[in-house]
């Protein structure tokens, strides 16, 4: 069932966007797969044409009888996950270490909100692990400050043209590389069709634009007394920008030029009068119209997750693993709450994200990244570089870069999307398409060293400082704006 | 203790010469091998973190650089700290939590020991209940109180809706003007036990024969209490308060689980903000400047704890 209008958003999407530019432009034609034909069908042409067999691939890089030790920490799944992940991420260990028999392998796996404080603390201690998997906005910080080693694909087996240029830039520092992504990804727009048709709204069109989520999400408010849209405003959680930059983007706003094809990220634009009108959205639909959660100051998207499948939020921005995550979520419901789930899984549409008022489009470029640490920040004070390139093989490889990716992202390496895995997901995961569909528009976010505090922190309080009324809209974005400034500055509490 | 034949005509114990310190130590050497263990094991945990900290506090640590690259500030820290809005609303926060948890859970503790001190049918399962809060995890505690206080879906509002108290669903902890009163009164749910136990081993010291004969005497409850019973219980309550009070200085579960320190920092208080700035937001040095200020505070109350323990000692080897 393809109720999204996917032809449509793509030829529009054609025409769109410095923000595509920005992504394909810089090695369109060297990348192993052609970004520049990048569709629903191109994806599913090449889906099932190579094969790879990763054992052989990584033997190349370390030996497959090579005995050594590694200590790895890693983004592991967590409680808004598809049990579908969990399996995965259980089949890839068991993998790893039949392959490798002798590498004694220590992982540790912490949710994506608890990892950055505590991979800060560990290397504060000289106590870190060998290799890390960090989300997508972490590597920069480290790298700037010397716990990262160099490292590129070529140094384990892999060409740069296998990735993403979106994601690499995410991994540069000062010109050099530290990191390989593992998974990419970029949102979508989902919404309860039932919820549609009950509110007056055409159930098969999802709102075009950011002005249209706002209307919509009044109107199903006002005509059902349900939340019509999962704001997040969360502080301290990834959720919260994931969700909010795209509105900021589409906007044409920014934090700093982030959205511009060769960004220099020295002007502070979130207090720019296009990132007020993203700020002026949200206020609206908050404080104006009370038309999304009142709770959405203290959840993040797992807590958004229940609510939409109780049929009490119509529309939310996720992963295409939401699906697969309400259907665990449908599992384990008993009585009447099973069918009204069913009801609402029915219902559930995915399409892409709005655009702003000038139809610019965007989305987080995210997903994660893998790097080795320097030995001095490494508990005992030693790497075994040959474990942890076999380690950083094996996740960056065609086959478990995608099936680590199966239900939530997608592979890091691109050559993921030619195996035989790639079609069997096309095939099983609903919706797959949109999040696809959407990678062209992916924006990084800025990589630099105060990026996660930008993210994590100062874009969150932002908000909340202007939903809950301690400043006014334009306080609040320039409240924000010195904070930016004055931590670029070096300086600021 | 040595003492000397002296003087003719005065009596001997004018002529007591105290020990030098050094004689007192060294008689009592063994005293202090026991303890040195622990002493030593102190100045590697206490000690020296707490230089480690002071020293940090005087240095800047930009998110760009490693800790050991961090730049010397001088004073900066605590002048940027002071003259910081931010510091003087999460002060603010702070004394508000402190005081009206330690005053309120020490209020509530001591009427409910008052009313299980006296013998009922079913006295020791009521005890069992009430110390329920105080001893299961604050982490569970605290994310049980999130869900019943959830603004959309929330039990508590949902029972006040259902029993016409308000129309909507009340906004408990995503208002700033109602987060911390919320947050309180989770903190005073899992406290008021501590004090309860507290001031119920503390009724035990009250002598009966003092409260029968006032009985006899013809003096009221109220009189027995505001005249026996509260003086009896004076070092006791002095020692349970400035326990409480510590705590809720340090306390940092319930409002970081809860609301992180937000909506808009305004369920911060002092031990989330150092937290936050510390581990969310790398300012090593600003952190370290918090937590020496929060320093000189607990050392002040623990001051007035070891006073007033000292008076309590005093006050038992007295009577």
């Amino acid at each position: 069932m393809r109720n999204f209008r996917l032809g449509r958003a793509l030829a529009h999407g054609a025409l769109v966007s410095a923000l595509a530019v920005s992504m394909l432009s810089t090695s369109v034609n060297a990348q192993s797969v052609d970004l520049s034909k990048w569709s629903p069908e191109y994806v599913r042409s090449i889906a099932g044409t190579e094969e790879y067999d990763t054992g052989e691939l990584c033997g190349n890089v370390t030996p497959l009888d090579y005995t050594g030790k590694l200590s790895f920490w890693y983004q592991g799944v967590f409680e808004g996950d598809p049990d579908l992940l969990r399996q995965y991420y259980k089949d890839f260990f068991e993998a790893f270490r039949a392959t490798y028999p002798n590498i004694d392998l220590q992982e540790q796996a912490l949710t994506y909100n608890d990892l950055l404080d505590k991979f800060r603390t560990a290397l504060l201690g000289n106590a870190g692990p060998m290799v890390v998997r960090l989300q997508i906005l972490g590597g920069v910080e480290f790298a700037s400050k010397g716990y990262l080693q160099e490292l590129s694909p070529e140094d384990v087996g892999w060409k740069t043209e296998d990735f993403w240029p979106g994601a690499m830039k995410s991994v540069m520092w000062e010109g050099k590389a530290y990191g390989i992504p593992t998974n990419n990804e970029t949102m979508a727009l989902i919404w309860n069709a039932d919820i549609f048709k009950r509110a007056g709204l055409d159930p098969e069109n999802p709102p075009a634009t950011w002005d249209d989520v706002v209307a919509y999400s009044k109107q199903i408010h006002d005509n059902l007394g349900i939340a019509g849209y999962g704001l997040v405003a969360r502080k301290n959680a990834g959720n919260t920008p994931y969700r909010f930059m795209p509105q900021l983007w589409g906007y044409g706003g920014g934090v700093f030029d982030e959205t511009d094809p060769n960004p220099t990220y020295s002007e502070v634009r979130i207090n720019s009068d296009a990132s007020k009108a993203a700020l002026q959205a949200s206020y609206d639909m908050y404080v104006r119209d009370k038309s999304v959660p009142v709770s959405a100051l203290t959840n993040q998207q797992a807590d958004n997750q229940p609510l939409f499948l109780a049929g009490q939020v119509a529309m939310m921005i996720s992963h295409p693993s939401d699906y697969n995550v309400m259907l665990d979520l449908q599992a384990k419901a008993t009585g009447t709450d099973k069918e009204k789930a069913q009801t609402v899984i029915d219902n559930m549409r995915y399409g892409l994200i709005p655009t702003g008022p000038d139809g610019k489009r965007a989305v987080v470029f995210g997903g994660s990244n893998i790097h080795i640490l320097n030995p001095e920040y490494v508990e005992g004070g030693v790497v075994d570089e040959a474990a942890a390139k076999a380690m950083v093989c094996f996740w960056t490889s065609p086959e478990w870069s995608l099936k680590m990716a199966y239900a939530g992202s997608n592979p890091g390496n691109l050559n993921g999307f030619k195996t035989k895995w790639m079609k069997e997901r096309l095939d099983t995961i609903r919706f797959l398409d949109v999040t696809t569909s959407m990678l062209p528009y992916g924006v990084p976010f800025p990589t630099l060293p105060e990026t996660p505090e930008i993210m994590n922190i100062i874009i969150p309080d932002m908000l909340q400082n202007a939903l809950t009324g301690a400043m006014t809209v334009d306080e609040a974005a320039d409240d924000a704006a010195k904070k930016i400034s004055d931590l670029k500055g070096g300086g600021g509490l | 203790m040595t003492t000397v034949a002296g003087h003719a005509g005065l009596s001997r114990k004018h002529f007591v010469v105290q020990p030098s310190l050094l004689q007192q130590m060294w008689t009592s050497r063994a005293d202090y091998l026991y303890v040195l263990p622990a002493i030593v094991v102190m100045l590697v945990v206490i000690a020296y973190p707490i230089y480690y900290t002071i020293d940090l506090s005087f240095f800047k640590t930009p998110p760009g650089l490693q800790l050991r690259d961090k730049i010397f500030v001088g004073v900066d820290n605590y002048t940027s700290i002071l003259s910081s809005e931010v510091f003087w609303r999460v002060t603010l926060n702070t004394v508000i939590w402190t005081v009206a948890s330690t005053l309120i859970a020490f209020v509530l503790g001591f009427g409910s020991a008052l009313a299980l001190h006296r013998d009922f049918a079913g006295r020791a399962v009521l005890r069992a209940i009430l110390i329920i809060p105080w001893v299961i995890s604050a982490v569970a505690a605290s994310y049980i109180w999130k869900w019943m206080y959830h603004s959309d879906f929330g039990l508590i509002g949902a029972v006040l809706v259902q029993l016409g108290i308000v129309d909507t669903q009340p906004n408990f902890i995503d208002n700033i003007y109602s987060v911390l009163p919320s947050l309180i009164v989770v903190n005073i749910w899992r406290e008021f036990p501590f004090a309860m136990i507290m001031m119920m081993a503390g009724l035990q010291t009250v002598p009966e024969q003092l409260l029968r004969a006032a009985r006899v005497d013809g003096a009221s409850a109220w009189q027995r209490f505001w005249h026996i019973t509260l003086p009896h219980m004076a070092g006791v309550s002095t020692v349970t308060i400035l326990l409480l009070a510590v705590a809720n200085f340090n306390s940092f579960i319930i409002p970081w689980i809860m609301t992180g320190g937000g909506p808009s920092n305004a369920s911060h208080i002092w031990i989330t903000h150092i937290y936050e700035l510390a581990f969310g937001r790398q300012r090593w040095g600003v952190a370290a400047a918090y937590s020496v200020l929060l320093f000189i505070i607990l050392m002040s109350l623990g001051y007035f704890y070891v006073r007033a323990l000292s008076a309590n000692e005093k006050k038992e080897q007295g009577a």
